[in-house]
């Protein structure tokens, strides 16, 4: 019996091969960006674990130092004088070769006979040479270095060749004595980008004479003698962790991040789901003969419900498997723009290539099909109420979803209402925040036909009378088949309105961070000083440098910052040591206000100024105190001021630079402010400038600094653009998928017109009216249903994320290009329906039940 | 009834494909039929009764051969062509009624109307009349499924009438009804067009249409035969 029951069904389907690849491409779809997005992400922060990993070997902790790096004597101190056995000092740096079009190449610097408990992975795996000889030739050559067996190749570095490579300190000679194998895929990547020398040869290179990077730690993890001992020895500037710690905190750091990616794959599913719910209520409606019949033969409602929900599984599985097909491609995409964006704003990560786990995949395959059974319960519930004696018409089915409306609308107010409380109330967790959007948009995608039904009796009210009888049959087509036009406006209505609140929401914090970067950039010309802050004489220079352009012709004054890394409250934190100027104090935003005194207290006693992501995440007031590490020991800095910056969403600290040289050494300068003279040629002065500077010193006027900034902020941005995108074009597949099926389900209706006398060209502009209707509809309650989601991103969601506060900028054409786009979405989607229907027969239509 | 040839059939075939297999409907088909002639269509299911209905409505196209309505010659007409000729010409009554589901009473007779012309506060009064002669005066503003089996006809006989066509075509309009009703609608359609003497052809079953026709051919082997 269930094998021909199945059988009927499945027939059916065949029949009907544009539903069965619509409802296919919409569990796909959804999957396919969920996926995509999971994929990207963990890969990211993957690479950057497993690339950690992969140089640290087995080591368990690892010793890191604010910018000034270690003191090579620690290494020293802690081997011979602790007698601790298991460590491995490392010297890195970032190099680009001479070759033109190769991206930068990390520069690790190690001792090639450390404890072998500690060895890497990549120590094990080359097997041109034997790694004995390849060490000590690498210990004992100057500037030897090891390259991968891949790299060499597409290099065509044979062994013994030069490698030449540009550093901060010019051009600089390596020989390569060896390419090394990787033993697994991930050392493959992570070697792709490597050199390795000796830690004397690196030091030389990267101009870091008595320094290292980082001392990698093994020891027991239950030791806490041992790990309190080492703790003990290690100077203010340094800080002991854990391997395990650091990929969580690295992971903590991105989760906002991660989180809104996330959500906006979940939007994508979310219209996904709206669209298998509507195909597969067109499979039961269009089906309630053939289920009256099977019911009339004793099929029992149990069974019927089976059916349909088999062949929704049946449909998920493939739909899942083509969704994964398509995540994996679009991941590929997808983890260019992510590890950029990872890159732009948290931390550096290596080139990543796509690791596919059967965890992300198990996952995909959970949420299609869980995701498809959801959408498909509430038809296959429809299914087993149809009556086995009276086969339902479909005008009385309108009149009951009509019924069942009027109790969904209370239901969808319920939940708007909830789900603003839910925004407004849900403390800190951004989790909510996202959520209570969603409930939200699933709100008002519930309200939705009750206000078309609303809105096309106005529209028959106020036109009805000037449009005629074929006018007014648009109007009465949507409202007649509410069930079905209300959610393929719902679907359209959710995907426009989430593109409209995103777009009002990046448009508001490009304006806060375009009228930032204008307060914030008062000095005529930056001058950048990059370099490795550890590098020796760098100091020296840097200020030799000031002096020399404090004394050119056109310059009034000067201002300038060091950004660097120091442990406040146990934790590595950017900090900025500024020298500042009358001019330049006006360059900061406040959100309190500030005192008479605020700018002396900020320049001689121990205060410091937080801004507002880093207030945010650390729950810091004015008036606490910061306890920061120095050589000498802690010392406690006072909150003095919150200000706005949004140059990075963790935050950072602010002192004087007088306050920061009475307890760090000089390391130079991250960037000198320049203050042109009143009626100074700034042409002129940028190029007296840029002749007093060597590579990669660089000199800049604010514009083209304000210039670069926007151009930043505009790619990381990308990600979410791309994203939107993605959810609109999946909710034209909806719409375009129920306008066929609505369409298909109309052929006899339409039939009877086109024998009375309605040319093709009518019946045309018919269903074009109908679909540009729908789709005017949904861009309109798109524009006040977008306004709330901005508003909930800007002032919950973003604000919980990151810590920053934006101002709200309205913009009509956000809204008009919202509307336009749902309107000519839904007018296209309604192009080959049309187009179909018109060539159809009438004699052929009119033979269609 | 007068003698001027209102519908001509000349060698008309017509044939569909099944499957692989080409099914012949009608093989060389010729017939004559006179203005405010009332000629009755007999057949067994699938005979093609409808098929013959379609053909002469342009709905269906022939294969070969003329269709002559009233001096203009339909198969030369392209679609649309045939189309705006149905529109003014032809009035149609389908077995199921076939009344457009979103539109109203009054709509529904007053889109073959506007087909032809912006429907005037004349229109809707003859619509209004046209009604209270049915008998359907206080079904003006329901929707069709609000009406019962007959009174759907009703309205489908109207709407087929309502732009004063030459020829109506009924394809089995009782089909769907029982006795009284369906007595009921013949009898209306024997006032309506064939006192007021319009063409029609109908397909029937019906004994008692047969008595009133002034020829019935019945379908068998691909032509008509007289009855």
């Amino acid at each position: 019996m269930n094998s021909i029951l199945k059988r009927a069904s499945r027939n059916f389907l065949w029949q009907h091969p544009w539903q069965l690849a619509l409802a296919i491409l919409g569990i796909a779809l959804g999957v396919a960006v969920v996926i995509a997005i999971d994929l990207a992400m963990e890969s990211s922060l993957s690479s950057f674990n497993q690339a950690a990993r992969a140089f640290s070997g087995n080591a368990t902790h690892r010793i890191i130092a604010s910018d000034g790096g270690l003191d090579e004597k620690l290494y020293s101190r802690l081997r011979v004088g602790l007698g601790l056995a298991n460590l491995s000092p490392v010297v890195t740096g970032y190099v680009k070769l001479e070759q033109p079009g190769e991206d930068s190449f990390k520069l690790i610097g190690i001792d090639p006979f450390i404890e072998k408990s500690l060895h890497s992975g990549w120590q094990t795996g080359h097997k041109k040479n034997s790694q004995q000889d390849l060490l000590t030739q690498l210990m004992n050559e100057p500037n030897s270095a090891l390259l991968s067996e891949k790299t060499a190749q597409r290099l065509k570095l044979p062994v013994n060749a030069p490698l030449n490579i540009v550093t901060d300190h010019g051009t600089q000679q390596l020989k390569v004595i060896g390419l090394i194998s990787a033993n697994n895929a991930v050392s493959e990547q992570v070697l792709a980008k490597l050199i390795i020398t000796d830690i004397a040869t690196a030091q030389e290179v990267l101009g870091l004479f008595g320094r290292l990077s980082s001392i990698e730690v093994l020891v027991d993890k239950n030791a806490t003698e041992t790990l309190s001992t080492i703790q003990n020895v290690l100077p203010g500037s340094a800080l002991l962790i854990s391997m395990d710690n650091q990929g969580d905190s690295m992971r903590e750091m991105t989760r906002a991040f991660s989180i809104n990616l996330k959500a906006l794959g979940l939007l994508s599913l979310l219209v996904g789901m709206f669209l298998i719910y509507n195909t597969m209520t067109f499979l039961v409606i269009q089906r309630r003969h053939l289920i009256g019949s099977l019911r009339i033969v004793g099929v029992t409602r149990q069974q019927i419900f089976l059916v349909i929900i088999g062949e929704a599984f049946l449909l998920a599985i493939i739909g899942t498997f083509i969704g994964i097909a398509l995540g994996i491609v679009l991941g590929q995409g997808l983890l260019h723009l992510i590890s950029g964006t990872i890159n732009a704003i948290y931390f550096h990560i290596d080139t990543a290539s796509l690791m596919i786990t059967p965890l992300q995949i198990g996952k995909g395959v959970l949420l299609g099909i869980s995701a498809t059974l959801l959408a498909v319960l509430p038809p296959a519930f429809e299914a087993t109420r149809l009556s086995p004696v009276k086969v339902l018409a479909r005008s009385r089915l309108e009149s009951d979803s009509r019924r069942l409306m009027q109790s969904i609308g209370l239901i969808s107010v319920v939940l708007i209402s909830a789900s603003l409380a839910m925004a407004l109330f849900s403390g800190k967790s951004i989790t909510v925040g996202l959520a209570s959007i969603f409930v939200i948009l699933f709100g008002f995608g519930l309200l939705t036909p009750v206000l078309t039904l609303l809105l096309m009796r106005l529209i028959e009210r106020l036109f009805g009378r000037f449009l005629g009888i074929l006018g007014r049959l648009p109007v009465r087509m949507v409202s007649a088949e509410i069930s079905r036009t209300g959610i393929a406006i719902a679907a359209l209505m959710i995907a426009v309105s989430a593109t409209i609140g995103m777009d009002l929401m990046i448009g508001s914090f490009r304006q806060t961070v375009a009228q930032w970067l204008h307060s914030s950039l008062p000095a005529d010309l930056y001058v950048s000083l990059p370099g490795d802050k550890m590098a020796a004489g760098k100091a020296l220079t840097d200020q030799f440098l000031k002096e020399k352009i404090a004394s050119l012709g056109g310059v009034q004054m000067l201002s300038s910052v060091f950004h660097t890394k120091l442990i406040a409250d146990d934790q590595l934190t950017k900090v900025s040591a500024f020298e500042l100027n009358l001019k330049s104090r006006q360059g900061f935003i406040f959100t309190h206000k500030v005192a008479a005194n605020f700018w002396y207290r900020f320049e001689n006693q121990p205060t410091l100024l937080v801004t507002e992501p880093y207030a945010y995440h650390h729950a810091v007031k004015l008036g606490q105190k910061i306890l920061l590490k120095t050589d000498q020991g802690e010392h406690s800095f006072e909150v003095a001021g919150i200000y706005a910056d949004y140059s990075g969403d963790q935050g950072h600290l602010a002192m004087s630079r007088q306050n920061y040289q009475r307890y760090w050494p000089n390391l130079g300068y991250s960037g000198i402010g320049v203050y042109a003279r009143e009626g100074a040629d700034i042409k002129q002065l940028e190029s007296g400038i840029s002749q007093l500077l060597t590579m990669p010193q660089s000199v800049k006027s604010d514009q083209d600094i304000y210039k670069a900034s926007m151009e930043v902020f505009d790619q990381t941005f990308t990600i979410t653009e791309t994203l939107r995108w993605l959810s609109a074009a999946i909710a034209c597949v909806g719409v375009f998928s129920a306008l066929m099926a609505l369409q298909f389900e109309r052929t006899r209706q339409l039939g009877i017109l086109r024998a009375i006398g309605i040319t093709t060209r009518q019946l045309t502009v018919l269903i074009i009216s109908e679909t540009g209707l729908m789709g005017l509809i949904a861009g309109l309650l798109a524009i006040p249903v977008g306004l709330i989601v901005a508003y909930v991103l800007i002032f919950v969601v973003y604000q919980r994320s990151f810590g920053w506060t934006m101002a709200f900028f309205f913009d009509s054409g956000s809204l008009f290009q919202g509307l336009v786009f749902a309107f000519l979405a839904a007018l296209l989607a309604g192009v080959f329906p049309a187009i179909k229907m018109a060539q159809t027969r009438p004699a052929e239509a009119l033979r269609t039940e | 009834m007068t003698t001027e040839a209102a519908i001509s059939l000349e060698q008309l075939n017509k044939s569909y494909r099944e499957s692989d297999q080409q099914h012949v409907v009608f093989r060389e088909l010729t017939l004559r039929v006179s203005r405010g002639e009332f000629i009755v269509l007999l057949g067994r299911s699938g005979s093609g009764k409808s098929t013959f209905l379609n053909l002469i409505s342009g709905i269906d196209p022939p294969d070969s051969g003329k269709i002559i309505i009233n001096g203009t010659d339909i198969t030369s007409l392209s679609e649309h062509d045939r189309t705006l000729f149905r529109r003014y010409h032809i009035g149609f009554v389908f077995q199921s009624y076939n009344l457009i589901p979103t539109l109203t009473v009054a709509e529904n007779l007053l889109l073959p109307l506007e087909l032809i012309r912006r429907a005037s506060r004349k229109d809707r009064d003859s619509v209004a009349e046209l009604l209270d002669r049915l008998k359907l005066s206080d079904r003006l503003d329901s929707y069709p499924d609000r009406l019962s089996g007959g009174e759907q006809q009703r309205v489908a006989i109207a709407r087929a009438l309502i732009h004063d066509p030459d020829l109506i075509l009924a394809d089995e309009p009782t089909g769907n009804l029982d006795l009284d009703t369906a007595e009921q609608v013949l009898e209306l359609l024997d006032i309506l067009v064939r006192k007021a003497g319009k063409t029609m052809i109908m397909a029937t079953h019906s004994q008692e249409v047969i008595g009133k026709a002034n020829r019935v051919f019945s379908i068998r082997n691909q032509s008509l035969h007289l009855e």
